[in-house]
């Protein structure tokens, strides 16, 4: 059983990862809460699906069930990630010079704002989500996994790979470093800055998507509601590994996935508690390493 | 209106908060005295978060957990036949305390971590009253069949109607203003402003940091649970729902929309936003009332970008420094 | 500070207008009409996370009212519903209860849903003497509450829900006496109604003799419940018992499959409602629903009221509390037919009244609560609720 509650708690935390690196870049070039990002996650999972109905009309992608997710997952997270620049545009900013709580204020209003224009013009009720991966299971003696948990730890993690890459290895990417640790500098090494800053929302955006998606295939069906609680789990996930930080992101979201699998899946009536372990693990890395598990220390804001 | 002098301004300010809850209450509309003394409460509580984020620059998250934790306390003792004089103080004080507690190690941490420490907290305690339910009833809310809150009753005055408790209410705001006024022009008020715009400065003046900042922090406690306390005796019932995350939230983009750290801003901030879905639930008619939130968003966001710094500016916080306006 | 000024009278006349427009609005009907307006309230959650009931309330409410409006029953008299929208938020409740017994028009509510804001709305409306049934709030306390000395109004709340413990202990007898099964995991979602329901089949299952192998909560909004149900299926129960609402409920029914779990699962009427079906997709066969009143085959007033709501409404499923905010609402219209219109009258005509609809024969007791404890159970098969008895 141990391994089995491992799993669980792998597949949740891919999940959570995946969301957490978009509040985690986001806060490590702007040092900003984007409260917007849950709704990015929930609008995420409407665009899968509105891609799944267009592409099931097509003939083409009837036989070929790899070039239908492919497609899928790249139409729904680019169009993701252009919400993710819209909103940048639209709502932050106009903000860069503003108090600093100005664009906290703003994101809420965003996100105030998607929720409710999902429920009032897509659907108030759940749409039940098409089961697009054939479902398989496979039997090991000491756990059983099914094909989805495997598709999404697998897509999760070579897709924090790429970023991982992308961010290590490529100008842009040694660009967006540059300007998370000084923007007046950067700019003045002749770095667009709020071309990176747009960069950074459009890959944050385009992987809270994928978690979209990710979540609608793998619980089955979505609501306009869907995103605050991932959303408020995944920052704490940011949080603990060490805001700011790509692979502290990732290494939290996995904690807290495991951390909250256990909870429930060991203690009786842990169930209702897991929620307060989970924060009460948060608030003391905090007080104690105050970085978060993989942080190196912030300077002071 | 340029002519209005400040006095006579107050004098109708006064006028209009005294006189027409009662004057609502003859013609029949009974909501203007609910909502006035919604109003009222949620002044509390906004008051005491711009003491913490308005004048020392200290976001916090979970203020709404303080708020809840007064309440909840209030409720307990009245149910057990604690008279309001005794109740008010003893739920001051035990919030202050918890306050404290979360106050000496999490104020070491500085800007935005301190907001998350908070933010936990307040989901913490929301959690540990919706499952504790030897001691809150759990969901179900207090108090619990069979059981009662008394109506507030000071010596010879009993607050029994809505509209004497309304006054009681009043009474409370006028107060709360007045010193946080007085906060702001002490010395200890300086003392958070020369925090809010550098600490190391501050330090290097002589001032106790850690002490200041604490001091600010357990004070503004004081307001949450009064605001607590006369919540749980206006609508007599508490259920955890009440103190969603969700409501922290709101708290800090009021404190922000009105202007942070000034006083008159916070004031309007809170009179616009709770009182605005009511306007726009009156104005919308029954088929639009749905689009009441999609309007509230899209407000919140075009008011951020076209007045960052608030309704009404503090005077004072217009002539700092910004880190992020250099 | 003068710009203060300023701003302050502006928010203050805004303000006032407000006041003056609403009462227009409310006050100036249209006065073409020779007939007597008469408004009966919905306060649901319109907004918010339980849109979905609220909307379905609303739809069932109106549906009624347009009924009454058609029929001759009324002379001289035109219905009409207002709506309120309380967002699921107790204060937000007792907003909308002091706007509606501002309207001197309404004569009656609906609502609300959760007990959280039934009860501290209840006092107002009783302070002003305006006949409250509630459709869905199960909390004891909404109608014990009128028994307290420190209730000094008239008794004006009804609910034609059941408390949680004719359902829980129903679902116990069911369980144990039909199905055979020995022992049940409980799980509840840490709601009034949920937990409840959850605590009261524990209770009653355990009495006539089963094993209650655990006993869980879980959190509102949350997906994932497969740590959980691991944990149960160690246990090895033969059915899980689930207090709460449809949400979690399919998603719980759709993971215990997944995890190989297949032991069937039954749950109260917050269940019964065709997005169950959906969220929880194939799985959902083969479990239990329990639903208050006689089933829909043998009550013709409940078929005609299932065939009129796909008719008006084809594309929206129904929604559980229906049937209740249907009946309540007619419940409210039977009084008034039946001659008062005075707010102290409707009351007591209410507490006397015998009526006949979707629900089965309903009639109130002294506190408020529905007499009316026939139970029903559907098993769900191919997407489709199947009534058993």
């Amino acid at each position: 059983m141990f391994f089995q509650q491992l799993l669980n708690g792998v597949t949740l935390g891919s999940i959570y990862a995946l969301i957490a690196l978009g509040y985690t870049m986001v806060y490590g070039i702007l040092l900003m809460i984007n409260f917007a990002h849950s709704e990015i996650f929930m609008s995420g999972a409407f665009f899968g699906y509105f891609f799944y109905q267009l592409f099931s009309r097509i003939s083409f992608f009837q036989e070929k069930i790899f070039f239908f997710i492919f497609f899928l997952f790249l139409c729904s997270m680019f169009s993701t990630a252009l919400l993710g620049i819209f909103i940048e545009q639209v709502a932050y900013k106009p903000l860069r010079r503003a108090p600093r709580l100005a664009p906290l204020i703003s994101a809420i209003g965003v996100s105030i704002f998607i929720q409710n224009f999902f429920m009032l013009f897509v659907s108030n009720q759940s749409v039940a989500y098409p089961q697009i991966f054939p479902l398989k299971k496979y039997n090991f003696s000491l756990l059983e996994i099914n094909s989805l948990q495997i598709f999404i730890i697998f897509l999760s993690i070579s897709l924090m790979l790429v970023l991982r890459f992308f961010i290590q290895y490529t100008k842009l990417g040694k660009a967006t470093r540059a300007v998370s640790q000084d923007r007046e500098t950067a700019s003045l090494m002749g770095i667009n800055v709020n071309r990176i800053i747009s960069l950074t929302f459009f890959i944050g955006a385009g992987l809270g998507g994928a978690a979209g998606i990710l979540n609608g295939m793998y619980y089955g069906s979505i609501k306009y509601n869907m995103g605050f609680l991932p959303g408020i789990k995944a920052f704490t996930a940011a949080v603990l590994g060490g805001i700011g930080n790509i692979s502290g992101a990732m290494f939290g979201g996995y904690i807290l996935g495991i951390c909250e699998a256990f909870t429930a899946g060991f203690i009786p009536g842990g169930a209702e508690w897991k929620d307060v372990f989970a924060f009460a693990i948060l608030i003391l890395v905090l007080l104690l390493k105050p970085s978060g598990l993989l942080g190196t220390q912030l300077k002071k804001v | 209106m340029i002519f209005i002098e400040k006095k006579i301004f107050l004098f109708l300010l006064i006028f209009f908060l005294l006189f027409l809850p009662p004057l609502g209450q003859s013609l029949g509309m009974y909501y203007t005295l609910h909502i006035s003394a919604l109003i009222g409460i949620y002044l509390l509580l906004i008051l005491g978060l711009n003491l913490i984020l308005g004048f020392v620059g200290l976001l916090d998250l979970g203020f709404i957990a303080f708020y809840a934790c007064g309440a909840y306390l209030s409720a307990l003792l009245s149910i057990r036949g604690w008279n309001f004089c005794l109740v008010l103080p003893a739920t001051i004080i035990l919030t202050v305390l918890l306050r404290l507690l979360l106050g000496l190690p999490a104020l070491r941490l500085r800007g935005d971590y301190l907001a998350i420490v908070t933010l936990g907290f307040g989901e913490i305690m929301r959690l540990v009253l919706n499952n504790w339910d030897g001691l809150t009833n759990g969901p179900k809310g207090l108090p619990r069949v069979g059981e009662a809150i008394s109506s507030p009753k000071f010596f010879f005055l009993t607050f029994q109607s809505d509209l004497s408790f309304y006054y009681l209410i009043l009474f409370f705001v006028i107060l709360g203003i007045i010193v946080s006024r007085r906060l702001d022009n002490s010395r200890i008020g300086r003392a958070w402003i020369a925090i809010r715009e550098d600490e190391l400065a501050a330090e290097t003046c002589g001032i106790n940091v850690d002490k200041v900042k604490l001091f600010a922090f357990c004070f503004s406690a004081i307001y949450a649970a009064t605001a607590g306390v006369l919540y749980t005796h206006w609508i007599k019932f508490i259920s955890p729902e009440s103190f969603t995350f969700w409501e922290s939230v709101l708290l800090v983009s009021m404190v922000v929309l009105g202007g942070m750290g000034s006083i008159p801003g916070v004031i309007l901030a809170t009179i616009l936003v709770i009182g605005v879905p009511e306007f726009l639930r009156g104005l919308l008619g029954t088929q639009l009332v749905n689009y009441r939130m999609l309007f509230f968003g899209l407000g919140l966001v075009l008011m951020v970008i076209f007045r960052p710094q608030g309704i009404v500016p503090s005077k004072r916080r217009e002539l700092e420094l910004h880190p992020s306006n250099e | 500070m003068r710009k203060f000024a300023f701003l302050l009278s502006f928010v203050l006349s805004l303000s006032t207008i407000n006041y003056l427009l609403s009462t227009a609005f409310l006050g100036c009907a249209p006065k073409k009409e020779a007939k007597k307006i008469v408004r009966i309230a919905l306060a649901a959650p319109i907004t918010g996370d339980l849109t979905a009931m609220g909307q379905g309330m609303k739809k069932s409410a109106e549906m009624a009212i347009e009924e009454a409006n058609k029929s001759d029953e009324f002379e001289g008299i035109k219905l009409e519903l207002v709506p309120f929208d309380d967002r699921f938020d107790p204060k937000e409740a007792v907003n909308v209860a002091n706007q509606i017994v501002s309207d001197t028009k309404i004569v009656g509510v609906v609502g609300h849903l959760n007990s959280g804001c039934s009860i501290p709305a209840s006092r107002v409306y009783a302070q002003h003497n305006l006949v409250m049934i509630s459709p869905a709030s199960t909390n004891p306390k909404l109608t014990l509450q009128q028994l307290e000395p420190s209730w000094q109004w008239v008794r004006n709340v009804f609910r034609v829900c059941t408390t949680d413990d004719v359902q829980g202990s129903f679902g116990a007898d069911f369980a144990w006496g039909k199905l055979k099964l020995k022992k049940f995991a409980v799980i509840h979602d840490k709601t009034p109604y949920g937990q409840g329901l959850a605590e009261e089949f524990a209770k009653q299952f355990k009495k006539i003799g089963g094993t209650v192998s655990s006993f869980d909560g879980i959190i509102v909004g949350e997906k994932d419940f497969k740590a959980l149900l691991t944990r149960i299926k160690a246990d090895k129960p033969d059915g899980i018992y689930f207090g709460g609402v449809y949400n979690e409920c399919g998603l719980i029914i759709r993971q215990a499959k997944e995890l190989g779990l297949n032991v069937p699962l039954i749950s109260g009427d917050a269940c019964f409602s065709p997005e169950l079906i959906k969220i929880g997709g194939p799985a959902t066969g083969n479990n239990y629903i329990t639903m208050v009143g006689a089933s829909p085959e043998r009550l013709p007033q409940a078929k005609e009221f299932l065939e009129k709501y796909k008719t008006k409404y084809p594309k929206v499923d129904s929604q559980p509390y229906d049937h209740y905010t249907y009946e309540a609402t007619k419940i409210i219209l039977q009084a008034i037919k039946m001659g008062s219109l005075e707010k102290k009258e409707i009351i007591e005509t209410v507490r006397k009244i015998k009526y006949n609809g979707v629900l089965g024969e309903t009639a109130f007791d002294e506190k408020g609560d529905t007499l009316n404890k026939v139970i029903s159970v559907y098993k769900i098969k191919e997407g489709k609720f199947i009534p058993l008895n």
